[in-house]
């Protein structure tokens, strides 16, 4: 027990050293001005260490995971919750990808930030986060796991509206807080649900009971949890908060919003696979969501100027892909997806914020352009993690990608594997117009902003070829060979029943990779013609069909929705509330009822008339009418 | 109508005649002069009625002494507060002391 | 007629006496007159005690009565230096005074001719002084105590309201 006993210090470490970072970052972290990142960035560092020796921990014991019950926590009659860790191999992968994105992101922001008003603070929140996020994947049971998942919101709402001076930022940030608030009360009913249906939030007490549900109670608890994954993953109809999010700094829609904490969403679901693997509906739900989502972000992300958007877009899309591997019962390609997604689309945010700071903080690639030899390795990274994200063999995108397609197929899906490879192609083709918007053809850039482009700090640069090579290369080393890679084998003591699929390199899942590698590589000619090529054309595609055009650029009109049913209608009702209800109904009984009194008060004020003969002459005749009452009561 | 009703009878009358002099007259001296009459009704009722009920003699006797007794104190302190008035109006008729009208 | 040890005669002039005196307190218009028949009201109420074979309590009421109170009376009336109400004699309140005062005197006419209280009667008692002192010394001496606090406090009283303002001493 040994190896457990060092776990155990490792998992306290992992958890305790970023909260230790922002308690001292915020405490001392001003003082600190230039230099304020040591102290976060050399835990950080020492914490991603640890979490690589969980994951190889947990890599030597495969079968049996971690599980610590480290102490109480709430004590509430029959419940009782405690902080608890548990370490499996879908933990494991979380770890690895939470730990290493999270480190280089940190190294990243040191040459980002530098100079920012609020650096100290920055890093303060950015420990903070990944205290909540290793709580969240460390958790052994809902209540904990819910701890984090609002700690990693809290954060993300602090550092979306990190510049909270600009108004954008705020409101975004407020957006963010509140959609994700739908999402957690549905979390939040689910949980209750599964408390009440099984009398325990710990996993393993739960799912050993997953059984023994009723199908329409699992069904609600497998919805609800949905829900709140629906919210933070940023699923339709609750994805409106991500694109807005990008008013954060780019580190953190990097490590936030695009590597960790939208995965939380798929991880839960994934963690809770016991559940849903009981409730084909659910499943089916999430599907649907899923598949929708991936289509709907990516018809969006088409005509998006701003170079965030359109990753903040191909994120959401990128998600919905994952909720629909999970629904679609290719569990592990799912997890295998948001290992890599986690990778490349860091990767990419950390590049397009590398263009930015390039730009001297311009975000329109309208304005961009011919930056491939100014910034050379930006550009040869970022190309990278777009390849990947296009799914071109044989970085990591693909082989994910592929598998996702594919488990769709095989479980008879056919729909859902069209929507998936016409997703595809439209990824393809937004990816490379954001590449060839940026690197390629002449600068559209002001000559003022023509003359300070520049290649980022090595401090920046490194972090980017670092996590370069996983985008490249993990995917191929993980998955190879399709269906039967090392991390299917890794993940079967999660998802104990899947059942792989044989893949066939001329049958069936050679002929879906073959044809889900042209439409990509077809999307990368189309983008290559529509804007490089022939630039006039997208425009008059545009004028042909402007409807479609317009509703893409304006995102399928989801805020314009948003702005009228729910938030015009609760102003209406709360104005109606105020002025009608409060003041008229409310207010008038309260003034109503003193009015009232005053009123009685005013008519008997007369009868006190300070004369002293008033008053003895009411004491006479009071008096009299005693006796008179009395003799007549008695009868004399 | 016996011996006692005849002597109640004249302490009512009196009665009703001070009280309607506290009730009518604006003069705030005649007001406590009334104020007697009604004391002194009392007391004759209370005399009479000690006279002419056996074993309540000395009650009914030494109430009517207590009586007169706080009747003395009772003209003194009104009488201090008419002059008091009197000071700080120049007047003693109590219709024009109406400070704690509401 | 009250019978008893005296002639109902005297009753008659004596109850008279008082009522008219009474009313003259009530009803004259120069207050000095009001004075004087009150005093006259007082003596007339000295006199009905006598007939009552309550010979301390009449002498009583002439000392306090007839001779401070009065005094005390005609003191503040010369101290006010009002000896004639002008204007209105009564309140407008007077129309609705004499009624109460009439229905008062006929509720309680009506309460005393009916309640039956002669018939224990006996008016040949005569408590004597001795008897009175030591009544009021044993079985009421706590109240004698108390009324001579009120005294006290009411003679305080009445310096301090009838002080000039402006005099401390």
């Amino acid at each position: 027990m040994e190896a457990a006993d060092s776990m155990k210090i490792a998992v306290i470490l992992i958890v305790l050293l970023p909260l230790v970072g922002f308690i001292t970052t915020l405490l001392f972290g001003k003082r600190m001005g230039g230099k304020a990142h040591i102290v976060p960035v050399a835990l950080v560092t020492v914490t991603a260490a640890l979490a690589v020796y969980a994951f190889g921990w947990v890599f030597q014991h495969q079968e049996e995971p971690f599980v610590w019950d480290a102490f109480s926590w709430i004590v509430a009659g029959r419940y009782h919750a405690s902080w608890g860790f548990q370490v499996d191999t879908l933990t494991g992968i979380m770890l690895l990808v939470v730990g290493i994105i999270g480190m280089l992101t940190h190294y990243y922001s040191i040459g980002y930030m530098r100079g920012d008003g609020g650096y100290y603070r920055f890093f303060a929140y950015l420990n903070l986060f990944m205290f909540a996020m290793y709580m969240l994947i460390l958790a052994d049971n809902f209540l904990l796991l819910f701890l984090g998942w609002e700690g990693v919101g809290l954060c993300s709402y602090l550092l979306i509206g990190f510049w909270f001076d600009r108004k954008s930022a705020s409101q975004a940030g407020k957006k963010a807080f509140l959609v994700n608030r739908v999402g957690d009360f549905g979390f939040t009913l689910g949980m209750f649900l599964v408390l009440v249906t099984t009398g325990t939030l710990q996993f393993a007490g739960v799912f050993d009971k997953a059984e023994t549900i009723g199908a329409g109670t699992l069904l609600w608890i497998c919805l609800l949890l949905f829900t709140g994954a629906v919210g933070k993953s940023a699923q339709f109809p609750l994805h409106v908060w991500l694109p807005d999010a990008m008013e954060g700094p780019t580190p953190v829609s990097a490590l936030i919003h695009a590597a960790t904490m939208v995965n939380a969403g798929v991880y839960m679901v994934a963690r809770a696979y016991p559940l849903f693997a009981q409730s084909e509906t659910a499943m089916l739900v999430v599907m649907v969501v899923g598949t929708f989502t991936a289509i709907f972000a990516a018809c969006i992300a088409i005509t998006q100027n701003d170079i965030k958007k359109v990753i903040a877009y191909s994120t959401i899309s990128s998600l919905g892909f994952m909720f629909m591997a999970l629904g679609a019962g290719a569990w592990v390609a799912g997890i295998f997806y948001l290992f890599v997604h986690g990778f490349f689309k860091g990767l990419l945010f950390l590049c397009s914020g590398s263009v930015i700071h390039a730009m001297g903080g311009e975000q329109d690639m309208r304005k961009m352009g011919g930056l491939r030899t100014r910034i050379p390795v930006t550009f040869w990274t970022m190309l990278i993690a777009a390849v990947a994200l296009v799914g071109i063999f044989p970085l990591s995108g693909f082989w994910a990608k592929d598998e996702i397609l594919g488990g769709a197929f095989a479980h008879g899906y056919y729909v859902v594997w069209l929507v998936g490879i016409v997703t595809a192609f439209l990824t393809a083709v937004f990816a490379f117009r954001m590449m060839f918007m940026t690197f390629w053809g002449e600068s559209r850039a002001d000559a003022e902003v023509q003359a300070h482009i520049h290649e980022s700090p090595k401090v920046m640069t490194v972090p980017l070829v670092l996590l370069a090579i996983p985008a490249a290369a993990v995917g191929a080393v993980v998955g190879w060979p399709p269906e039967a890679g090392w991390i299917h084998r890794f993940l079967d003591p999660v998802f104990f029943a899947v059942e792989h699929e044989e893949f066939e390199w001329l049958g069936t899942g050679g002929a879906l990779m073959a044809v889900s590698l042209a439409v990509a590589l077809l999307g990368v000619y189309l983008a290559y013609v529509l804007y490089l090529r022939r630039r006039e054309l997208p425009e008059r595609l545009a004028a042909r069909v402007p409807w479609a055009y317009e509703a893409s650029l304006r995102k399928m009109y989801m805020d314009d929705i948003y702005e009228v049913v729910p938030v015009r209608s609760t102003i209406a009702f709360s104005r109606f509330l105020w002025t009608g209800f409060d003041v008229h109904v409310i207010d008038g009984a309260v003034n109503g009822i003193a009015r009232l009194w005053g009123w009685f008060g005013d008519r008997l004020r007369p009868l006190q008339t300070g004369r002293v003969h008033n008053y003895a002459f009411g004491i006479l005749a009071g008096a009299l009418a005693l006796v008179v009452i009395v003799g007549w009561v008695w009868g004399i | 109508m016996s011996p006692l009703d005849w002597w109640l009878l004249l302490a009512m009358l009196l009665f009703c005649i001070g009280a309607f002099g506290v009730l009518a007259r604006r003069n705030t001296i005649v007001v406590i002069m009334s104020l007697e009459l009604m004391l002194n009704a009392v007391n004759i009722a209370l005399v009479a009625i000690a006279q002419f009920r056996a074993g309540s003699q000395g009650a009914g006797v030494l109430f009517s002494l207590f009586v007169i007794t706080l009747a003395a104190a009772e003209v003194t302190v009104g009488l201090g507060i008419v002059i008091a008035n009197y000071r700080a109006k120049r007047t003693v008729e109590n219709d024009h002391f109406d400070e704690m009208k509401g | 007629m009250p019978g008893g040890d005296f002639h109902p005669f005297f009753f008659v002039v004596i109850a008279a006496w008082i009522l008219v005196c009474g009313l003259g307190v009530v009803l004259f218009r120069n207050i000095i007159y009001s004075a004087v028949s009150m005093v006259f009201c007082f003596l007339g109420v000295a006199f009905a005690y006598a007939l009552l074979n309550a010979e301390l309590v009449a002498i009583v009421q002439i000392l306090i009565y007839v001779g401070a109170t009065s005094v005390v009376i005609l003191f503040a009336i010369m101290l006010t230096e009002v000896q004639q109400s002008y204007g209105q004699l009564f309140h407008r309140q007077a129309i609705f005074a004499a009624p109460l005062a009439v229905a008062a005197a006929v509720v309680m006419t009506v309460m005393v001719v009916s309640t039956e209280l002669a018939d224990v009667g006996d008016t040949s008692l005569n408590l004597s002084v001795h008897a009175l002192s030591s009544l009021l010394f044993n079985r009421y001496v706590f109240p004698f105590e108390l009324v001579s606090l009120v005294l006290l406090a009411a003679m305080i009283g009445a310096i301090v309201l009838a002080r000039r303002q402006g005099e401390k001493r």
